[in-house]
């Protein structure tokens, strides 16, 4: 509901939210133009424009390798996440509610501990002996898993108490349907804007993370940051062209997540 | 013997006694009524017969069959919940058929079911919508369809119509009965709302902190309460503990006394004189305060015209019909 305002308030409004668009894709925009600009160094504006800096970065198949491998490792801590965490926010609202607050207290452990010291104890833990896994796409899985635990558990938490778990699963129940068959057949359908939110939190952070990335598996599994860092010192259009691809990358995968989670209605 | 017997039901949680020792006893196709304040326990009892919430010893027979050791699936009861609980994800027709989806029913036996119940309850038009398309009165009305398309031996409803306005609360209470009579279905249903009990049951069940405190047609209920709580919950009696009723009646009264507000007339000339301290209108009925040898009591008065209304500070004098007097205790 819009409120009647004077005109120069309005203005006032309007020109802050301006501003702030500007000073957020004014950065992204310099990226886009220098990533293509064949040159731009002593001008004020390129000496000319190309793609061939998008060019060489997707027939690069190192990229390609690095980039099909932060995908994987995304989507399998993901995949971990959602077979792990759906079960256990459904046990813990529906079977035990009072445990609530001691997993909140619990989800955000991963991020009271700096990703630093974190890895610096991982490469302790599985740098050798039985669970030796430094260097290989699985240990960097596990650590994502831990990592996406608070977006996958507030974005479905949220979810499972505005439908009102309990009196649908009584409901459903009531009515014949098997504890299974009420999660399935009734909740979890509920759960399909918040698992979808948190899905897509989760994944753009994950797709972006460097630190674990560096220290535990480094150039053994090579991800997108850890090449986009270790191709710090090439071309600075072809690092810019590889930015816009990430960007562009996360921002279509947002708009394809917002497709599918629209009401039917 | 009893369509529905409850015997020596005992629930209690973390320590604190929910209801101790309850029975009850239900005629097949009554409609019954669980009254009492929040907290009394009457969701817990309603939720220990649908199977929802386990009991700590006791029977529940259904029909000579004890349904404790059942699943909520097995025991052929339907419910509606406070809160509708329908499955947003699902259109009304998909809601209904629910349940008989569950019960592997053939889908041309299952459309013409869904559509006979959505006929029952009006709402044959609507079968494409959702739920967040409907009002709350709707979303009643399909929650109360779902539960009736199974066909259920019982049906339970947990306060079904307090989320909703007063208008569409009178012509669903009244569409719910019609619905119960129609069918002749076993039927209890919960509430605090006095009046909501009066108007629908055949009997009612008052409770007060995990005891059923008295039971009977609404008649019995409104005008014998069997304690000071039963005549504080139904109506608006007075109640004068002894000291008050014997000056008000100038003879000894050794216990507690109700009088319903509307047992006592307001007059020029009766044998009681008192003071109209307050009044307030309540539609076709004015509530006096009026203060008689010292008591305060409430006088119900039928709204006929505003010439009749008696101003604060006038004297009036009261009549109290001597059969309306209920010793409580």
């Amino acid at each position: 509901m819009s409120r009647a305002e004077p005109g120069s308030t309005r203005l006032y409004h309007r020109l802050v939210v301006y501003v702030l668009f500007l000073l957020l894709l004014l950065p992204l925009a310099g990226t886009l133009l220098y990533s293509l600009a064949t040159s731009w160094s002593a001008s004020i504006l390129p000496s000319g424009l190309t793609i061939k800096w998008y060019l060489a970065l997707w027939s690069d198949p190192r990229f390609l390798n690095a980039f099909g491998q932060s995908l994987l490792v995304c989507v399998g801590a993901l995949i971990l996440s959602v077979l792990l965490i759906l079960p256990l926010l459904f046990v813990v609202h529906y079977h035990f509610p009072r445990l609530d607050a001691l997993m909140n207290i619990l989800i955000l452990l991963p991020f009271a501990v700096p990703p630093v010291v974190s890895s610096v104890g991982l490469l302790q833990l599985y740098g050798s002996g039985p669970l030796a896994m430094v260097g290989t796409p699985w240990i960097l899985i596990g650590c994502y898993f831990t990592v996406a635990l608070p977006f996958m558990y507030r974005a479905i938490t949220n979810n499972l108490q505005a439908i009102n778990l309990r009196d649908l699963m009584d409901a459903a129940q009531l009515l014949g349907a098997s504890t299974f068959q009420a999660a399935f057949l009734v909740v979890l359908p509920n759960l399909r804007k918040g698992l979808l939110v948190a899905l897509l939190l989760s994944f753009s952070f994950l797709f972006g993370e460097f630190v674990f990335a560096n220290l535990l598996v480094g150039t053994r599994y090579e991800t997108l940051q850890v090449y986009l860092n270790n191709m710090r010192n090439s071309s600075g259009h072809f690092n810019s062209a590889l930015v816009i691809s990430y960007f562009l990358f996360v921002l279509v995968l947002t708009w394809a997540a917002n497709r599918l989670n629209k009401d039917k209605s | 013997m009893s369509f529905v017997s409850v015997q020596n039901l005992q629930k209690s949680y973390a320590g604190s006694t929910v209801f101790n020792d309850i029975n009850c006893h239900i005629e097949r196709g009554e409609f019954v009524t669980l009254l009492g304040p929040s907290g009394c326990g009457k969701s817990t009892l309603l939720r220990c017969i649908a199977g929802l919430t386990a009991v700590d010893s006791g029977k529940i027979l259904l029909d000579g069959q004890d349904l404790v050791p059942l699943t909520p699936q097995k025991r052929g009861i339907g419910m509606v919940f406070q809160s509708y609980a329908l499955f947003p994800n699902m259109t009304v027709e998909q809601n209904v058929a629910f349940g008989l989806r569950m019960q592997k029913v053939a889908n041309e036996e299952s459309r013409s079911r869904v559509l006979e119940v959505l006929q029952l309850v009006e709402l044959q038009d609507l079968a494409s919508r959702y739920p967040h398309q409907l009002s709350g009165g709707q979303c009643q009305r399909v929650a109360l369809a779902r539960s009736l398309v199974t066909r259920p031996r019982l049906l339970l409803l947990d306060e079904p119509l307090s989320a909703l306005d007063a208008r569409i609360r009178k012509h669903l209470r009244e569409q719910i009965r019609n619905i119960q009579r129609e069918l002749g279905l076993t039927t209890i249903f919960v509430t605090h709302d006095q009046e909501e009990a009066l108007i629908l049951s055949d009997r009612i069940f008052l409770m007060n902190q995990g005891r059923i405190v008295q039971s009977g047609d609404a008649e019995t209920l409104y005008t014998a309460p069997a304690d000071a709580f039963a005549a504080g919950f139904i109506g608006n009696y007075n109640l004068l503990d002894a000291d008050s009723a014997s000056r008000l009646l100038q003879r000894p009264v050794s216990s507690r006394l109700a009088i319903r507000p509307e047992a006592i007339t307001l007059s020029l000339n009766g044998e009681l004189e008192g003071l109209v301290r307050s009044h307030s209108l309540l539609g076709n009925v004015i509530r006096y305060r009026v203060e008689a040898r010292g008591v305060e009591l409430l006088v119900d008065v039928l709204n006929r015209s505003s010439a009749d209304l008696h101003p604060n500070g006038q004297r009036v004098s009261l009549s109290i019909d001597p059969t309306a007097l209920c010793e409580v205790a």
